[in-house]
């Protein structure tokens, strides 16, 4: 996203990046993506997600969303949704017109499975220029993400929405095709493929040194979520019991419950706070009905005629020593059963490297994971890559589409012997904490709910059990973000220091220090832009384009050629704050009024200046109608009185021009969906009407 | 710093009737601070001006600009190319700069956008007042720092007149009595014995009624 180059005190404040766009590993511009949901700019949302992430539908519902642990509005009250947010919007928007590249280079590149890396590379080698065939072993695209994670929590349609654009790209994906069987590296090599990226991922499930394992009924959990991911059944017994305690083994449990047996529980060596996955993913869990054994650590499981009967369990001391390195301890003589008929082995995957037999060159670990480059994800091979699980050991879907990401930029610098970076990678420092003496400022603003699928409902089938936002919550959601680190900006070149931002900010954010001649916004600013209003030097602006505080919606309307046939023409400015979304993204308000009223929403109208009122008078504008929120209680606090003030000042002027002032109204509204904002336009309508040419004019 | 108001908009409307092209120039020092001059102050007023031509139907072109300081030859020569085709130039910086525009630009009209009105700061957001007259010899160590030259309606140089009624001046209640205050200040500074001396008729030579006064510093008057 462009942003403006104004010159500010060292440009320390330019340089600050959203602690949500940090966090994620592909460093998606998750501010961004949300400002302009908060704006109703769906297609642009979705674009600028798709921009940088390969697979937005499945990311919006499985990302471990570190975006939302860094999120500043975690110190407020809670988190945006961003995850939430992308998934609504690769829901619900596709982009048709797609971004094709110039340049067509001629080296062929073979990347190895078709999970979340090997997607990701593959789709940016494809922006960049080069044609690219995906061999998977499995007959459908996605890895683990299909083999993995159950339908529940990730319906197939929507890995396939986001792989049929990749293919629309130009990738191929062949099927059935499995490195070291079907295609050697040779035969790659012969085929004319000059690279070859390695994305399997971790394919083997890790199994216990335990008494026991190779009992009737233990199976592994990779295995077990592959067979009902994709045949939908499983043989399993009454009682389940799940070892692990990581966000595989919640699907175990989960899918598991969905085959109805009389029990499900989970056993794991961590305590409740140290289970390696969300505490979302454990929550549902509980919800739905499992039972957690914390603490606890196998030592042998039990059977009885060849077949599973339990697990005998030991009390854990501590899962990790001193050095915080995994080294799980147990106290003796604390033996314990828990009885099962099944178990489920999900304590991590291992790599299966079977394939790499003759390539003794390509370096891996004893761990049995590739050794690649952290930055660039060559092994120790000319001209073969590797990214994903396989080289991460245990990675997130992010993770790996970032490692792809990489790949792909480092293949093309060395094929074309070029320099490329992706800026956004960029080593930045983050915007702080919100400042303590900020917090009570600062509105709660409380978070939507995700609509789901009733308990007793979800267990008798495998289909999504959260429904995702309709676009009302979805917008609603995304204005509770402060916008980090894209507020106000002032030019040093232009201030003057006369204080003004300082004192009308309601959230006392700009700074004069001793000794300084020009004002300082740092990135707590919550973007009202009062300040931005009200600085007589227009010095202080907003950092990034998709805030144009109303002008160039504005000056749209009126390149319109017939818009200078209407008669009476209202260009009606409203908040979008109190705004309603229907499912077909067009506002009720929008929809009653007459061709007679033109709309120009604003994230709040306290960043509207009086000259653009003026502005609209001078387009062509028969009437001005301002529908400002009557109560205050928007994200911005403090907006009524200066609108107030406003209104009165552009009357004030507009009297002095000799202009009849009937043709400037400002109302304040309980909602901007309201029948009265109808029946306010309507009225204003009747009254132009009546005024004569003269008073038109 | 100078504080100056806006000048009616038909005021302004009347001196540029006529012209085709004209420029507003603010000026980015004290009355941009008055949010009278500033860049924002620019925008504003050559919207009006435009809107009014529109309303008049007849064509005027309105071209915005702004530098620094206008009452200094320097920061004014880049002006030049900015209003050559210019037919007026409205100027909305202190009379000063109204003077160096006019002196500097001998050819072309150049009209003043809003009246200099005193010296004064904002008191608060908005409200500003006046606290210096510029009478050249300045008292404020006798009276705790408040200046009863400009601040007293009659200049009263003894203590307050007999108009002043609870703190506040006969004249307008709005203006609290300077020698009230200054009454208050010495009080808090137990110097009240200083209200006991008679201060002789002031010497005003030094002030507005001995203008156009003039300030040289010989060491730093250069040859030319």
């Amino acid at each position: 996203m462009a942003t403006n180059t104004t010159c500010t005190k060292s440009d320390k404040n330019m340089n600050e990046e959203a602690p949500c766009i940090l966090a994620c590993p592909i460093r998606q511009d998750a501010r961004d993506y949300v400002q302009l949901i908060a704006r109703g700019r769906f297609n642009e949302a979705f674009r600028l997600v798709r921009e940088r992430n390969p697979l937005p539908s499945a990311c919006g519902r499985i990302c471990t969303h570190p975006c939302e642990t860094k999120c500043r509005r975690n110190s407020t009250e809670a988190p945006i949704a961003i995850a939430w947010l992308k998934r609504f919007l690769g829901d619900n928007y596709s982009e048709e017109t797609r971004k094709t590249t110039t340049e067509k280079y001629p080296e062929k590149i073979a990347v190895i499975g078709a999970g979340p890396a090997s997607l990701a590379a593959a789709n940016d080698l494809a922006l960049l220029g080069y044609s690219c065939t995906i061999f998977e072993s499995n007959p459908t695209p996605g890895g683990m993400l299909r083999m993995g994670v159950p339908t529940y929590r990730l319906p197939r349609m929507a890995i396939d929405k986001d792989v049929e654009y990749i293919k629309k790209l130009g990738v191929e994906i062949k099927y059935n095709t499995t490195l070291g069987v079907d295609i050697t590296f040779d035969s790659l090599k012969k085929d004319g493929y000059s690279v070859i990226f390695i994305g399997v991922g971790l394919l083997e499930s890790r199994s216990l040194n335990i008494e026991g394992v190779n009992l009737d009924g233990v199976l592994k959990g990779v295995t077990f979520l592959n067979e009902v991911n994709t045949t939908g059944r499983a043989r399993i017994g009454r009682n389940v019991l799940v070892i692990g305690g990581g966000a595989v083994a919640m699907d175990c449990a989960r899918t598991a419950l969905r085959l109805k047996p009389d029990k499900v529980s989970v056993a794991c060596l961590e305590s409740r706070k140290e289970m390696p996955t969300t505490d979302f993913e454990i929550e549902e869990a509980v919800h739905e009905g499992v039972i957690l054994n914390n603490s606890v650590g196998p030592k042998r499981i039990l059977g009885k005629g060849g077949r599973v009967c339990g697990l005998e369990t030991l009390k854990v001391k501590y899962v990790f020593d001193d050095q915080k390195r995994f080294n799980p301890a147990f106290h003796e003589g604390s033996e314990s059963v828990i009885e099962a008929d099944t178990i489920i082995l999900a304590i991590g995957q291992m790599s299966n490297l079977s394939f790499l037999k003759g390539q003794e060159g390509i370096q891996v670990t004893r761990g049995g994971t590739i050794i690649a480059n952290p930055n660039t994800l060559s092994t120790s091979v000319h001209g073969i890559y590797a990214g994903g699980d396989v080289v991460l050991g245990r990675g997130t879907m992010t993770e790996g589409m970032a490692q792809g990401k990489k790949a792909a930029i480092a293949i093309h610098n060395a094929l074309r012997n070029a320099s490329l970076k992706d800026a956004k990678w960029a080593e930045k420092p983050a915007v702080p904490d919100l400042a303590s003496s900020r917090i009570p400022l600062i509105r709660k603003e409380q978070k939507q709910e995700m609509p789901a699928m009733s308990l007793d409902k979800r267990l008798s089938n495998f289909d999504e059990v959260e429904f995702g936002f309709l676009h009302n919550a979805a917008v609603r959601e995304a204005q509770r973000c402060m916008n980090c680190g894209a507020g106000a900006i002032v030019d040093d070149n232009l201030c003057v220091g006369c204080i003004t931002c300082v004192r009308v900010c309601p959230f006392e954010v700009p700074k004069i220090k001793r000794g300084d001649t020009t004002a300082y916004i740092d990135g707590d600013c919550q973007s009202c832009g009062l300040c931005i209003v009200e600085c007589p030097a227009k010095a202080i602006s907003f950092k990034t384009s998709y805030e144009d505080r109303g002008k160039d919606t504005l000056e749209t309307i009126f390149q319109d050629k017939f818009i200078q046939g209407i008669k009476p023409l209202i260009i009606h400015f409203y908040c979008q704050y109190g705004e309603y979304y229907n499912e077909d993204t067009t506002t009720t308000a929008g929809d009653l009024l007459l061709k007679n009223v033109k709309r120009v929403g604003v994230l709040g109208l306290g960043k509207v200046d009086p000259s653009l009122y003026l502005r609209a008078f001078e387009l062509g504008a028969h009437g001005v109608l301002v529908t400002a929120c009557k109560d205050d209680t928007c994200h911005f606090c403090k907006e009524r009185e200066w609108i107030e003030r406003r209104a009165k000042y552009t009357t004030h002027l507009l009297a002095g021009l000799g202009m009849d002032t009937r043709r400037f109204k400002t109302h304040f509204v309980s909602l901007q969906d309201d029948k009265e904002i109808v029946e306010i336009s309507f009225n204003m309508i009747e009254e132009l009407r009546n005024l004569t040419e003269a008073q038109m004019r | 710093m100078i504080v100056a108001s806006s000048k009616q908009f038909q005021e302004i409307k009347q001196m540029l009737s006529g012209f085709k092209k004209v420029c507003v120039l603010g000026c980015g020092s004290c009355v941009t601070i008055c949010h009278t001059g500033g860049e924002k102050q620019v925008t504003e007023l050559a919207m009006q001006l435009r809107l009014a031509a529109k309303l008049e139907g007849r064509e005027l072109e309105v071209i915005e600009n702004s530098t620094l300081r206008q009452c200094e030859w320097e920061f004014i020569d880049d002006i030049k190319e900015v209003i050559k085709d210019c037919d007026a130039v409205v100027s909305i910086a202190c009379g000063v700069g109204v003077q160096y525009m006019a002196e500097k630009f001998p050819k072309i009209r150049i009209f003043p956008g809003v009246n200099t009105t005193f010296m004064g700061g904002p008191v608060e957001q908005g409200v500003f007042w006046e606290r210096c007259a510029g009478c050249g010899n300045c008292i404020l160590g006798t009276t705790g720092g408040l200046c009863p030259v400009s601040r007293c309606a009659k200049s009263l140089l003894n203590g307050p007149c007999g108009g002043s009624q609870n703190g506040r001046c006969e004249v307008s209640a709005e203006t609290p009595c300077v020698w009230h205050q200054i009454y208050d200040q010495l009080d808090t500074q137990q110097l009240l014995a200083t209200m006991e001396r008679i201060v002789p008729p002031k010497d005003w030579s030094t002030g507005m009624e001995n203008h156009p006064r003039r300030m040289v510093l010989e060491h730093l008057v250069m040859k030319k």
